[in-house]
């Protein structure tokens, strides 16, 4: 039958590309290794190179423009679907956020858009969750403000509530008019903010709510990964849209330094500022107290953990080993600190920039 | 960057606030513009129930003016098709939770008995005093009244996404008998959320005020002091292998120690086998749990019955096509192997279905009220019965007269047939039901058009353009079992009734006997078949009026003759019916309304692959791009290639 021949050939399609790739990965062993690296070329400043990078012309712009433009006549269907309860998630090469804003800021109008940018390092999902219930407040006041309803008595307030009390009031029966929804628009739904299975859980719950529908996009190949079928069926409930645009990621590249900067294993000054800032006001103060330890004493290989804790402790930044040490697991993950240990045994804490960046980081962040 | 502009659409502009916008976490784009009354159609839900299509703005000479007022009503058709979809599911959706619960209501008494013989033999072990009773500790007790009553639920389902309806069912019939539930998941029981966070979550379920501290004893008092001490306190753990052990164990041995004050009942899902709480549980925890086994329907059961429910009986008149019904079979079977990934999938098919077809939302119409569709059919505008008119079905079939009235008689025929098409899928259903036929196979070779036309041409019948059946009653005492596909499963199943034993035989002709009720044509060929049998000793036999020819047939070899020509005449009956009545939808004109073939559409939404998907759009980029300075390269990098598809092509 030609189904069953169809899905013949599209097997035999994929098992051609796993043999292509293994051939591949074989053939590219076998052969000689330059012993050259990208630290030994003498590169330019990364203010410059980024300043040049900016300046490079795009190729395909009227391309990438007239496919932009060909994904309009799908809006209509985009929003059916999002009626008809489904999440859209869109993939495919290429940066979406243009995109999807346009989708929301032309056929979405009816409804309040709530947008994350989860290509951002760091995102905390319960702040998300109060903010959501604050919109979703406010539309329903001003709603039954408008049909002469009675008002809902003043409840708690949502910053105090727990995460299963904001789920509860996102899933309330309150939002009645089934076709009353917010819709929200997560950028790179599988970006680093967001990765860890206790957001996904989360944002699934949020997604599975009555009054909320979910527009997000995705980048990484592995991206399905993060859900259970659970989610997938029942919670986001997908639909796969290939919408690739071939449009550069300048937004979502911000906070990854380029490749040709100074080495991979070193954070630019710039990026390191940016993931500061969205941590708390103690996270920075801990993280001042370590680089002050390292520009006064230069020649050390790094802040014992130990010290690090006294200071911190003097200073009232942290209560105990378990806060410091929650602070810096998010420091290591962001990649502002690196571990040593140190020729007695101890472990060191050092940050993996130059003297006069990490400076001038502590001028940015005292702002 | 920004987008060129066509001639009514905006550019996209990246303005300073939207740079701002970038850099924050979230923040709201636009809230929601007040809706405009003509945006919606006439009533609302219920009580909207007339297609009111009328033009109501009077015809205009000014062409923008026109475009505006089309556009409009292609607003109001979206929204009738949105209606129409949601009738449609929401039907579809009610059938599939009727069926389900269906399967399991027997299990689901048996465990509210069971909870009941528990509830009772737990308070036979003495009743307690109101002191000792809300004393904030455990009573002291021997061992063997320490012991919980477990309910192991076996759903034989690796993923359980399947059951979890089942388990919200359970939990609903088990409160609405009056008992306490609480429902917790795997997800209670991690290890991160520890037996703190297992027991506050559990505890959250009952209690109303906000707890500082979970302590069990807390819901002892309230089990004792709101009156809530007549009925028990069931716990259900929906999928008890993804649980912590740990954090389990925990949970099961305090509960034990307070089952005298709070008698606590707990219901376990077990996906794999029954001993799988060995493999999690230590021996001191096995100790404390009384265990009973239940046993929900197969999934295979289930399947068959939603097929059964939504797409042979055609709860809401919704269908999909050949190719459409083996793509969900092959996604079944190939990639997820869940029902709740079938009905999601055919959600998806009616959606795109109502969000494709501009005429679907008669659907939603001929649903609702089917005395009056002749009369709305009548109401519809020129503009939608002529493009109804242009279907390539109704084309086919040439009608001469493309009114509203063919229109009408066009439905009619297409249930009617829609209708005699099902009830011969549930009649060969039912014969091979004792060869274990998957239903969703058989419903895929029941629609295939192609052997529904070499059926018909290999019997000479004229199929006069889709229009007719074919003078088929004669035919088929002239052939046998000829027009099927070899090896197909419906020869197969014609074939198998020739070899029933006749008690089988005897019981599927009454099954079919209340398959066909509804259509007197072919109820009349069953009872012609039955008026000549009668069920005698075990045995089939035919109703022979001569005596002496009754006497001949008493030897052996005539009862076994005899035996073999029933099940032949039954096999030939069959037979017919598959010849005259098993015609697909794809066959039938108009069925492009209620119909969904679009499988490419489908398949794309429902399976994604980025991985692969990215790495094409790398390497074939100017068949997406369409540029003319990449196209004729083929392999050869070219500078004006994308720089990524440069990077991916030099690996």
């Amino acid at each position: 039958m030609d189904i069953d021949n169809g899905v013949e050939e599209e097997e035999e399609e994929e098992f051609g590309f796993s043999r292509n790739y293994f051939l591949a990965k074989e053939l590219g062993g076998s052969g000689k290794k330059s012993a050259c690296k990208l630290s030994d070329i003498d590169l330019v400043d990364e203010q410059e190179l980024r300043a040049a990078a900016s300046n490079i012309e795009p190729k395909h712009e009227k391309e990438v423009v007239a496919l932009m433009n060909s994904y309009r006549i799908l809006y209509p269907k985009w929003v059916f679907e999002l009626r008809c309860g489904f999440g859209l998630l869109m993939y495919g090469f290429g940066s979406k956020k243009a995109l999807i804003e346009d989708f929301a800021s032309t056929a979405l109008t009816e409804y309040c858009v709530f947008v994350i940018n989860g290509y951002l390092q760091s995102i905390n999902i319960k702040q998300v969750a109060i903010s959501l219930a604050e919109v979703l407040w406010d539309q329903l006041k001003t709603k039954l403000a408008t049909t002469s309803g009675n008002l809902p008595k003043v409840q708690q307030p949502f910053s105090s509530r727990s995460m299963d009390d904001l789920l509860a009031f996102l899933n309330g029966s309150q939002a009645q008019d089934k076709d009353c929804f917010i819709c929200v628009v997560i950028h790179n739904i599988d970006g680093p903010g967001l990765r860890d299975s206790e957001t996904q859980q989360y944002l699934a719950q949020i997604a599975a709510c009555s009054c909320i529908r979910v527009v997000a996009s995705i980048d990484h190949v592995n991206a399905p990964l993060l859900w259970d079928k659970k989610m997938v069926h029942t919670q986001f409930n997908w639909c796969w849209y290939h919408v690739p645009t071939f449009a550069p990621y300048r937004v979502e590249g911000m906070f990854f330094p380029l490749i040709l900067a100074h080495g991979n294993t070193t954070q630019s000054a710039k990026t390191a500022a940016i993931v500061l800032q969205s941590l708390t006001p103690n996270a920075q103060s801990v993280f001042r107290v370590l680089a002050e330890y390292q520009l006064a004493h230069p020649d050390e290989e790094g802040m014992p953990i130990n010290n690090l804790y006294t200071i911190c402790r003097e200073r009232f930044l942290v209560s105990s080993q378990v806060t410091l040490n929650s602070h810096l697991t998010e420091f290591k993950d962001h990649e502002l600190v690196k571990t040593k240990r140190h020729s007695d045994g101890q472990d060191c804490l050092h940050i993996p920039l130059m003297t006069e960046a990490l400076e001038k980081l502590l001028m940015e962040i005292r702002q | 960057m920004a987008l060129a502009s066509a001639a009514t659409d905006s550019p996209i502009q990246t303005t300073s606030e939207t740079n701002d916008n970038n850099l924050q976490t979230f923040f709201v784009l636009h809230k929601a513009s007040s809706r405009k009354s003509e945006k919606r159609s006439t009533g609302t839900g219920k009580t909207r129930r007339r297609i009111d299509l009328s033009p109501s703005s009077p015809k205009k000479t000014d062409k923008s003016e026109a475009e505006r007022a089309e556009e409009w009503d292609e607003r109001r058709y979206e929204h009738l098709r949105m209606e129409a979809f949601e009738l449609v599911w929401s039907r579809i959706d009610l059938t599939i939770k009727d069926v389900l619960r269906g399967i399991n209501t027997n299990v689901l008494n048996e465990i509210h008995s069971w909870v009941c013989e528990s509830f009772n033999a737990i308070k036979s072990f003495g009743t307690l005093g109101f002191a000792e009773a809300t004393r904030s500790f455990p009573i002291v007790a021997a061992a063997t009244c320490k012991r919980l009553f477990t309910g192991l639920i076996l759903t034989k389902n690796m993923e359980f996404v399947d059951d979890l309806l089942t388990f919200e069912e359970l939990g609903l019939s088990l409160r609405s008998h009056g008992c306490h539930v609480a429902n917790l998941s795997s997800m209670d029981f991690s290890a991160k959320n520890g037996i703190g966070g297992c027991l506050r979550g559990f505890l959250r379920q009952f209690l109303t005020t906000t707890l500082d501290a979970a302590d069990i004893s807390i819901l002892a008092s309230w089990y004792r002091e709101q009156d809530n001490h007549d009925s028990p306190v069931v716990v259900i753990i929906d999928d008890m292998e993804r649980c912590c052990g740990s954090v389990l164990s925990d949970f099961i041995l305090m509960l034990s120690e307070w089952v005298l004050k709070i008698p606590i009942i707990i219901l376990m899902g077990v996906s794999t086998t029954l001993d799988a709480p060995r493999n999690i549980l230590p021996s001191n925890v096995l100790q404390r749990l009384c265990p009973s086994k239940f046993i929900l329907g197969s999934p295979a059961e289930r399947m068959d019955a939603v097929v059964e429910a939504v797409l042979v009986k055609q709860c809401s008149g919704f269908s999909v096509g050949h190719r459409a019904a083996v793509f969900l079979r092959n996604y079944f079977l190939n990639q997820d192997g869940t029902l709740t990934s079938f009905i999601r999938a055919l959600k998806i098919a009616c959606a795109q279905h109502f969000s494709m077809e501009p005429l679907s939302f008669i659907l939603g119409d001929l649903l609702v009220e089917e005395k009056q569709k002749g009369e709305k059919i009548c109401l519809l505008p020129e503009v939608i019965l002529k493009h109804a008119s242009q279907l390539p079905s109704y084309v086919r079939n040439q009608m001469a007269d493309q009114t509203a009235k063919s229109l009408v008689h066009g439905f009619s025929e297409l249930k009617r047939l829609q209708k005699c098409w099902s009830i011969v899928v549930l009649c060969l259903y039912e014969a091979g039901k004792c060869n274990k036929i998957r239903l969703l196979d058989l419903l895929c070779e029941a629609l295939d058009p192609d052997l529904y036309i070499s059926r018909a041409s290999n019997n000479h019948v004229e199929l006069d353009k889709d229009s007719g059946l074919g003078m088929a009653s004669d035919r088929c005492k002239r052939r046998k079992y000829s027009t099927f596909q070899k090896g197909g499963i419906i020869s197969q199943i014609v074939r198998k009734v020739r070899d029933l034993p006749a008690v089988m035989l005897y019981q599927l002709l009454k099954s079919w006997e209340n398959i066909t009720v509804d259509i007197l044509e072919i109820h009349e060929k069953l009872k012609e078949l039955q008026s000549v049998l009668r069920f005698e000793d075990g045995k089939l036999k035919q109703n022979v009026d001569d005596i002496s020819k009754r006497h001949s047939s008493w030897s052996p070899l005539n009862i076994e003759k005899d035996s073999k020509a029933i099940n032949e005449k039954a096999a030939t009956l069959l037979d017919c019916l598959v010849r005259d009545y098993l015609r697909p939808m794809e066959c039938i004109p108009l069925h492009e309304i209620v119909c969904f073939k679009n499988v490419e559409k489908l398949q794309l939404a429902l399976i994604g692959d980025p991985r692969r998907r990215i790495q094409v759009d790398l390497l074939e980029f100017y068949k997406i791009l369409q540029c003319s300075c990449c196209s004729k390269s083929g392999n050869v990098l070219l500078p004006s290639m994308h720089d990524t598809s440069v990077i991916s092509g030099t690996w």
